[in-house]
């Protein structure tokens, strides 16, 4: 270490083990607790990211979803592409289906959701839809004349209860009439109720294929298939497999198709997320700020002796900016355990968001961010104060 | 050894002008104890922060050791204080969180001593002034002449060649200031160090060598003393 180093290091840890303690415990919390609000909210939309992947995986895409060629309306011969794909090393399985618009009414109350048509067994292997169902049952293979509903569609029978417009609370074993883009209106029996608290899901209703391409008059057909495989994340790749083994259709990723919707989400979050850092920051920079100046404006005289004794001033600043390090050294520590209690406290119990429990993730980059935000705030707080201070002509200083 | 000529200090301007240092030219020579005397207000202080390089003057010339002291930066004042001054003040000015023995070294330290030499050269210093036994000791725990030769003993750890004090014994008792004086006069005796010390008590008188005595920012007499007499006119 150099000399003046040495010397501002040996000042600053005899003002800090013999200073005032209680005033250095307090700083060292307020720090602390700056440095987990630096990063609890974060790590708390990172678990909302995360638990909303893997719902768009779990109820709403699979992995990848294959779409009809440019210019054309279905995937034709699905069956035959259906088998292709299933047979492709890390494929797990695949779901043709339909979409369609279509409109519901029971008793007077009309809707528009989207109508999925889908094999209940296939369905089965790809999502977990058949996992939420909360009232009745799954579709079968063989259902013609069933429908399973999402819980926001089923509507509560108090409507100001709705969040979008509903059947006004209807339940498994009651009928509703359905009419067709063709202007085909049949009778389904509510055959089962979801509830995946996923809002996408839970607003739609489901058919067999087999009974919507008897409605439409077609056949071997799909508008999508939904493809699961073996492991997340290496979708990219999964891809460049598919179209090897020659697969022409339009091949998404699951986080393509949620892109617009994940974006708004993260952007929203990021924008609370900013606001809450700056003001946590602020916060630092202001309690290690008048901390540091208080301690050198009482330090007046002193100082003006130290700088009249032959200590430069550059010695003084780095000093007090060792001691300023030191608080951050501590706070970021302190902080560090007391985030993480709360985050094992939280990942037991997790928080229940709309979309399910949210347990924080805490990333290594979130961490080194705040670690050097506060680490360049104590810097900046410990340097002005000391800085000024220490500006002033010594005999200024020693008169007080 | 110092060297002043025509030092004037003026503080504000026009008709609220203050004239503290007055046209002051001096000469101070290797080893001599000097008293600067006068009634308050009459520049004493102002002339010792010239000497201890504290302040500038409007005007005039100061040399200390050869260097013309006017041409340093802040930088080189500062390392000229720590290596060449040594300086009393009249309220001891110790860092209450050192010891004894860490208010004494802490120059030694900037001057890049280790810490062997730090307290080998302090527990010398702390023996000169008799509180080696009191050198893991905070200020708060010494009374006040203890700890004004605590503050003696910072001065003179670096060995500089003039020590100033500015009214060292204002704020002690008799026998104390006493003790101070004898101390002091006893390093100058031993170590050959220049002092200049500003002292408004008439009692001071008979410890120093030579009594320079100000009023209205000038210097009224300037007098060689041997115990307590005159031996020549300046």
């Amino acid at each position: 270490m150099l000399d003046e180093e040495k010397v501002a290091f040996f000042l600053a840890s005899r003002l800090i083990a013999r200073g005032n303690k209680g005033t250095l415990a307090l700083t060292i919390m307020i720090i602390a607790m700056v440095f987990v609000n630096l990063i609890f909210l974060p790590s708390i939309i990172s678990g909302v990211v995360v638990l909303f992947n893997q719902q768009t995986i779990d109820y709403s895409y699979g992995n990848l979803v294959i779409e009809p060629r440019s210019n054309q309306i279905y995937i034709e011969n699905v069956d035959q592409l259906q088998q292709k794909i299933t047979r492709i090393p890390g494929v797990v399985a695949s779901s043709p289906r339909y979409t369609a618009g279509a409109t519901i009414v029971h008793k007077g109350k009309s809707t528009t959701p989207l109508l999925y048509a889908i094999n209940p067994d296939d369905e089965k292997q790809v999502l977990k839809i058949y996992t939420k169902i909360i009232s009745g049952d799954y579709l079968s293979p063989g259902d013609t004349d069933q429908i399973v509903i999402g819980y926001q569609l089923a509507g509560n029978k108090d409507e100001k209860a709705d969040r979008i417009p509903s059947l006004g609370g209807v339940d498994v074993g009651q009928t509703v009439d359905v009419t067709f883009s063709n202007g085909v209106t049949r009778q389904y029996r509510i055959k089962g109720i979801i509830n995946s608290n996923s809002f996408s899901v839970d607003s739609n209703a489901y058919i067999t294929k087999n009974e919507l391409e008897s409605v439409l008059g077609i056949s071997n057909r799909a508008r999508q298939i939904l493809v699961r495989t073996q492991t997340t994340g290496n979708e990219e790749a999964m891809r460049t497999t598919l179209m090897t083994y020659g697969v022409q259709e339009k091949i998404w990723t699951w986080e393509e198709k949620s892109a617009d919707f994940l974006a708004s989400i993260v952007g929203s979050f990021d924008i609370i997320n900013l606001i809450g850092n700056i003001v946590s920051l602020i916060i630092a920079v202001v309690v290690i700020f008048i901390v540091i100046f208080i301690n050198t404006v009482y330090r007046r005289k002193q100082i003006g002796i130290l700088k009249a004794i032959g200590i430069d001033r550059s010695i003084i600043i780095k000093s007090y900016i060792f001691q300023a390090l030191f608080i951050f050294f501590c706070g970021t520590l302190a902080g560090g355990v007391l985030l993480l209690l709360v985050l094992q406290y939280l990942t037991a119990s997790p928080l229940v968001f709309p979309g399910g429990p949210v347990a924080p993730v805490l990333d290594t980059f979130l961490v080194l961010r705040a670690i050097a935000s506060l680490l360049a705030v104590s810097l900046i707080a410990g340097y002005v104060p000391s800085w000024l201070t220490t500006n002033e002509d010594i005999l200024s200083a020693i008169r007080g | 050894m110092i060297k002043g000529r025509d030092l004037f200090k003026i503080y504000g301007k026009g008709t609220v002008e203050v004239r503290a240092l007055d046209g002051v030219s001096v000469q101070i020579d290797r080893g001599e104890f000097i008293g600067v005397m006068g009634a308050s207000g009459s520049g004493k202080s102002t002339l010792l922060h010239l000497f201890g390089l504290l302040d500038r003057p409007t005007s005039g010339s100061l040399s200390i050791d050869g260097i013309d002291v006017g041409m340093l930066d802040e930088r080189g004042r500062t390392l000229f204080r720590l290596q060449r001054l040594g300086y009393v003040f009249q309220d001891y000015a110790l860092v209450p969180e050192l010891t004894a023995e860490e208010n004494v070294y802490l120059p030694s330290m900037v001057r890049g001593m280790t810490s062997r030499e730090c307290s080998r050269v302090c527990g010398e210093i702390l023996t000169l002034v008799g509180l080696r036994d009191r050198r893991h000791h905070f200020p708060g725990e010494m009374s006040g002449g203890e700890q004004q030769r605590v503050a003696i003993a910072r001065a003179l750890v670096n060995k500089p060649s003039i020590i100033l004090a500015d009214e060292p014994c204002a704020n002690l008792d008799t026998q104390n200031s006493r003790n101070i004086l004898e101390l002091i006069k006893r390093l100058n005796k031993e170590l050959g160090q220049t002092i200049v010390m500003v002292s408004h008590e008439e009692w001071h008188k008979k410890y120093f060598d030579r009594i320079i005595y100000m009023s209205d920012g000038k210097i009224l007499t300037d007098d060689h003393q041997e115990n307590g007499h005159l031996t020549e006119p300046v």
